[in-house]
This record gives C-alpha cells, structure tokens and sequence, in this order.
C-alpha cells in the first residue's frame, strides 16, 4: 500500500543505533545485526509502525496459576471505575459551551476564562492519565508508573499557576486568542 | 468488507495515504524487510523472514489454463525454536481449490506440504477455531472468499500480537481464562415463579440478539491496540460483550456483582472506542456496542 510513499523521516532515526559505537561494541546482539547491511536494502521507511519503537517490548510468555483458573477479578474502584468515565464525559461536554460562549459574547468574561482554563487542565489531565495507564502498567514499571502519575498531578498546579498569572496579569485566554486569530 | 464498514466510506477523504493503516494489520516490515536491527534485538517477538527470501512451492501439476494465485503463510516451528519464523510461498490453482481461504489451505495441507498447521474444524464459520489475519484482517478463513485477481498475493499471519504455538495456531489461553472470569452462565438464587423455568418475555429475549451469536474467535480482542497493550489485565471486547450477555440477560440475578468485576481502571475502561472490533468481527456482530452499553449502565451509579 502506497509503500512507496512513505515518508522518510524516520530512516535517519532507525539507522542510528547500529551506527553508534556503544551499543554496538556492548551488546552482541547489534554487534551481529551489524555485519548484514540490512539497514541499507530498506527501500522505504514505515512513519507509522508501533513495532520498530516499541516502549515496553512483549515478554515471554507465562501463565499465571493453571490454564484452567480465571485471571484474577480486581477489587471494585468506582473511583477509577465508572464515577472517573462519567466525570470524563462530563468535564468533556462541558467545556463544549465553554468554548463558544466566547465567541458568542464577543467579549473576555472573566469567569467563563476561569471555568474554561479549568476544565481544560483537568480535561488535559485525565488524558494523560489515560495514556499513563494504558503505557505504564503497574504490574511491569511500578516505579515508573507512580513517578509519571505524580508528575502528571504535579502539572495540574503548574499548569494552573501559570494561567493564573496569565490571566491575572495578562490578557487572559479569550482576549489572547482574539488577538492571535486571523480569520 | 467495504459494504459492512460504515465507517470505510468516509476514510478516502481525511488521511493522506501514507498515514493509513487498514485494521488490525500487522506489523508492517514483516512483509519486506526487518526494518530497525535494534527493535529486532530488543524484543522477544521476531519479524518473519520475508517472502522474497523463501521458497516458493508449487502445485505439483499445473495445467495451462490455470488461475494460479500465490499464497505467502507465516511459518514457525517450535521444534526449531532457535530458527526464525519464515514466510512460505505456495502456488495454487485456483480452478481445483474451493472459494475459500480455508480450502486452500486445506488443499495445501493435503497436497503440497503437510507440515502446514493450522486450527480449523466446522468449514462454515461456526466453530470460530480458524481465525487468522488474511490479507491484513482478522478473520474466519472458513467465511473469507480467495479474490480471484491472480496478481494480488495472500497473505496469511496467525491471529496478531498473541504467542505462537506453531504456524497458524495462536496460544489462546489468557483469553480463555480471561472468558471465565467474567463467569459466562446463569447465576440466580431464587427459584422460578412455577417451579419449572427461568420464563424471559419476547423482548427481554431480544436484548441478547447480536451477543449470544459470539463464537469467541478472538479475532476482534486480537485487533484491539488497547488488548495488544494490556491483555494482561483489560478484558478485550469478545469477553466483554461475552460479560455484557449475562449482564443484559433479565434472568440472571448477579447483574451488580458482575458490574463490580469490571469497575475498575484496567478491566473495562481500557476501551478508548477504538472500533477495530466491530470492524473486524466474521460474524457481523458489534463488540464496541456492547461495551458502550456496559459504559452506559455503569454511569453515575
């Protein structure tokens, strides 16, 4: 499909690491790859592979308990569970008349500005949460887990401060996109 | 295909073609070249030799008016664990082969190479033990025609991102122990009102229409990017609609509990509706849906 297509972009990427001397000189695995001028016969690059840079590699297989045990049913967390998608879905509608009471007052209302920003630092939160979870597992990179969880947190006060100063002594979201906004 | 997926008609229009994918393909260099030598390191999934560098084996007798058609079938023999997985080429006729995937590949079996494995039984789309990735899809090899261009090569790959047991045949456990943890029977403490039966009316009868017909192939859990990621702990959707079946189903009295096991952040909400799943489902059924309709009941309670 359209394989000729395909973007460059990524060639220089991929070739990399069989050029660089640490990995190659450590690890015997490169060491060997590196004798085949594989990298050279590529008659395009993928942009859009998941498997050539993957973030957690498949393991081998293992069967926790016998094969004929069910896997483990979680403890209920409504918390992270069904009360966290409704209120997803909630700060996501909500913010729809939030964008366009702006434009429909035609002028920066201080308090839709505060709600706006509001829910988009936490709308923007649980996003990251969401691929947090879905790329971190707890059961393979605790500790990494817990440090990107934290530190996904901790943006919500940075984030939020810094609006804050924007808005407080600044122009303020509304008013900054008007002046950005050549339609 | 294209007839059954709404959501093909309008794909033309958004993405350029070199950002596309079509569903539940696997990876992209296991048709040409290894594509990073470092990824090939780091992983325990090996890409397949190519095609190119294979063997191509034909059909013992061809005649002259044959529609021959090439078949390229991913190989891998545990009995040779250190040998990579290979992609093998074969030539049929397709004028002495059934219409089927399946038939050719049974005809292969039978008379080219018997070392061929693959996992099939009732030829007509109702065991579900022949899933496989064709030509880019999951699907029943036993309910997917063999286009009849002689130019276009098949493809064939196990089911993607599942272990191999050899060839063709997927190791299917985690996905049979995830099914029964969703505990896929009637569970009820109180007896019928007349003593006999369990009497359900016509239209609580019709809510399990498009659920109970699940024949548990796996082909949409395997085309799911979320079950590729986390099939450790999220369900995938052929056990969750399997889930939302005895969920929906007005006789069974463990409806809460059943909303329990799933309420947390990985079993269920792992499904970001993606949709690969109706998309690819042999059967025609809508995995997503029944999801969705999980969402829905457990919202706000």
């Amino acid at each position: 499909m359209a394989a000729s297509l395909r973007p460059t972009l990524m060639r220089q990427a991929l070739a990399a690491p069989a050029q660089r001397t640490l990995t190659s000189a450590v690890l015997p695995a490169f060491r060997v790859q590196r004798s085949q001028p594989i990298l050279k016969a590529i008659p395009r690059a993928t942009f859009q592979t998941s498997a050539a840079r993957q973030i957690l590699p498949p393991l081998p297989q293992v069967i926790k308990g016998g094969v004929n045990d069910p896997v483990p049913t979680p403890a209920p967390h409504p918390a992270h569970g069904s009360y966290h998608w409704s209120f997803e879905r909630a700060v996501s509608i909500a913010l729809v008349p939030l964008t366009a009471i702006p434009f429909a007052a035609g002028a920066a209302v201080p308090m839709v500005d505060a709600g706006l920003i509001s829910l988009l630092v936490l709308h923007s939160y649980m996003g990251f949460q969401s691929c947090i979870t879905d790329y971190f597992p707890t059961w393979r990179v605790s500790v990494v887990r817990k440090v990107a969880d934290w530190l996904n947190f901790l943006a919500i006060f940075v984030v939020g401060w810094g609006w804050y100063e924007f808005e407080t002594n600044d122009v303020g979201l509304t008013e900054a996109i008007k002046r950005v906004w050549k339609a | 295909m294209a007839l059954r997926l709404a959501s093909r008609r309008f794909a033309p229009g958004f993405a350029p073609q070199v950002f596309r994918r079509s569903m539940a393909t696997t990876i992209e260099h296991t048709k040409g070249e290894p594509i990073s030598t470092a990824a090939e390191a780091a992983t325990a999934s090996r890409p397949p030799i190519p095609a190119s560098k294979t063997t191509n084996v034909k059909e013992p007798s061809m005649d002259k008016e044959a529609l021959t058609k090439t078949f390229h079938i991913y190989r891998w023999n545990p009995d040779e664990p250190t040998s990579k997985p290979k992609m093998q080429s074969y030539t049929l006729d397709l004028n002495k082969t059934g219409p089927m995937m399946l038939d050719a590949l049974i005809r292969i079996k039978n008379e080219i190479d018997p070392t061929l494995t693959f996992r099939r039984s009732c030829r007509e789309g109702i065991c579900g033990s022949c899933a496989m990735n064709i030509d880019g899809v999951n699907t029943l090899a036993c309910l997917c025609r063999i286009p009849r261009d002689e130019k276009q090569e098949a493809r064939i790959y196990p089911l993607p991102h599942t272990y191999v047991v050899k060839d063709l045949v997927p190791d299917l456990t985690q996905f049979y122990k995830q099914y029964k943890s969703i505990q896929p029977y009637l569970q009820r403490d109180s007896p019928p009102e007349d003593g006999r039966e369990n009497r359900q009316s016509k239209a609580e009868r019709r809510k399990l229409d498009g659920l109970y017909e699940c024949i548990l192939c796996a082909c949409c859990s395997t085309s799911c990017p979320s079950y590729w990621w986390n099939s450790e702990e999220y369900l995938g959707p052929a056990v969750l609609m399997q889930s939302y079946r005895w969920i929906a189903d007005s006789r069974d009295e463990k409806t809460a509990q059943r909303m329990d096991g799933l309420n947390n952040s990985m079993s269920l909400y792992r499904c970001h509706t993606i949709l690969n799943c109706s998309r690819t489902c042999p059967k025609g059924l809508n995995p997503a849906l029944a999801i969705a309709e999980i969402k829905k009941s457990m919202a706000f309670t």
